[in-house]
């Protein structure tokens, strides 16, 4: 399936090259949903969020070509590029990187809503069950874009904490989400 | 970061544009050159992905896939279809090659009846075509009209990014504030204030100021060059490392000054200033 979608992507970005509007509006119906949100959580704003994904799909429209394979997957791609945008908007500042600039490791695929949204499920679990205050940290860098020592310095602690906090939390999720031990859902509401 | 490669730290900080500019301008120097550091960064990028992911799914507004999607049809600028204008090629009227009719009046009026459809799709096709060179030349201009529009919002935003950022770190609480001094001294209070008369514009930024009772706040002044009474420009508390700042009073525009001071009031602020003065510059040529 990752395969497959993969080359769907692939395909509709080969489109977009040829100047294909349906191919756009396809890649559109696929990913906006997922940089909406990353932008909406950002911005806690419809207008700015939306403001966000559109110049990120004209972007997209605009040069096809920024996004190529090596880069990881087009939705994780997205996905950052999303957040990266909207803490620009944020701090009411030009784009600091241009999309072609962000580069993933990550083989995360996203093409496929269903299993789209089984990922994010299984990673809200594995934020949730982060240290409270490695949670908080975390948020306030990736979500507020605050620096290490603007959080320091909002949160009372050490800077050295805050970097400890952000490191353990990144490498915890990492970790999660190479072993696969996925906690369902269901069970886990029951427990409570 | 060390001289020959970049910490984790410093690269997730990069990764999350919370370097300062110049980190970020050394950071891609390196990277550029280094293997090694750009793969670990891609690691950590790839971890980041995991936190845009825990984001709750918010349905995305009603419209915006239209908005997109005729964003996207301005943008292409693609050139109207022009195959229904062209493809029906007009069929040759048998006019001439018509058998006679045997009635005098229908022989009179029948020129009048094949003409005229003849000629109304031509006239309409016609119509259209010069309407949409019209259009398409009306597009064009709008889309040229655009691009400098945006091109002066990103220079506008690129100029006010720059002032906030200059005025950040002049002012903002997380800005460090030093006064350099010869030797271990301690420094003494001092400020330093930049003034426009013609703009009314006044940044003011203390250093090493004393702290200050509850009911009492410093106030700085404005001795005009004309010998006018001193103008109030700014009521200021130091913070606990004894820096304060005074960014964009309120003043009356066009008033040259002589001389800035600083003197302690009542927490209201006063219009006269009470004596003494405990800071005071001449603003000098």
């Amino acid at each position: 399936m990752a395969a497959s979608t993969a080359a769907g992507d692939a395909a509709l970005l080969a489109r977009l090259q040829a100047g294909d509007q349906q191919a756009m509006a396809s890649l559109f119906d696929r990913y906006s949903g997922i940089v909406y949100s990353v932008a909406f959580r950002v911005l806690q704003d419809s207008a700015q969020a939306e403001d966000v994904m559109q110049d990120i799909f004209i972007q997209i429209w605009k040069k096809p070509g920024a996004f190529v394979s090596g880069r990881g997957t087009l939705g994780a791609w997205l996905a950052v590029v999303a957040r990266n945008r909207a803490i620009d908007a944020l701090r009411r500042r030009r784009p600091t990187d241009s999309v072609e600039d962000v580069v993933l490791a990550a083989s995360t695929n996203l093409a496929v809503e269903s299993e789209r949204n089984v990922l994010m499920e299984k990673v809200r679990i594995y934020m949730h069950q982060l240290p409270p205050e490695q949670l908080k940290t975390v948020e306030m860098a990736y979500f507020e874009g605050l620096s290490h020592s603007e959080i320091s310095e909002k949160t009372g602690d050490a800077l050295g904490t805050v970097k400890t906090r952000i490191r353990l939390a990144l490498i915890a999720l990492r970790k999660a989400m190479h072993r696969q031990e996925i906690p369902d859902p269901a069970i886990q509401g029951e427990a409570k | 970061m060390n001289a020959h490669h970049i910490s984790e730290d410093d690269l997730l900080l990069y990764s999350l544009q919370s370097l300062s500019a110049g980190q970020t301008a050394a950071a891609e120097l390196h990277l550029e050159t280094c293997p090694e550091c750009s793969r670990n960064l891609s690691e950590i990028s790839g971890d980041l992905v995991l936190l845009s992911l825990s984001v709750e799914p918010q349905p995305i507004p009603s419209g915006a896939r239209e908005r997109f999607l005729k964003r996207v049809a301005s943008e292409s600028q693609t050139a109207a279809p022009v195959g229904e204008f062209t493809a029906a090629a007009p069929r040759r009227q048998p006019i001439l090659s018509d058998p006679p009719e045997p009635s005098r009046v229908i022989r009179q009026i029948q020129p009048r009846r094949s003409w005229f459809p003849v000629l109304i799709p031509w006239a309409a096709a016609f119509a259209l075509l010069v309407l949409t060179g019209f259009l398409g030349n009306r597009n064009q201009k709008l889309s040229e009209l655009l691009d400098i529009d945006k091109g002066q919002i990103a220079q506008l935003s690129a100029q006010a990014g720059r002032a906030q950022q200059v005025l950040d770190a002049l002012t903002a609480p997380a800005a460090k504030s030093v006064t350099l001094t010869e030797g271990k001294q301690t420094p003494p209070p001092s400020g330093h204030t930049s003034y426009l008369a013609e703009k009314a514009a006044l940044v003011f930024v203390g250093n090493n100021l004393k702290p200050i009772a509850g009911d009492k706040t410093y106030e700085l002044w404005i001795i005009p060059e004309d010998g006018r009474a001193p103008l109030p420009a700014g009521l200021f508390r130091p913070d606990d490392h004894g820096a304060a700042s005074v960014v964009l009073p309120p003043l009356p525009a066009g008033v040259p000054a002589k001389a800035f001071a600083v003197t302690v009031e009542r927490a209201e602020g006063a219009s006269s200033p009470t004596m003494p003065i405990v800071l005071s510059g001449a603003a000098g040529l």
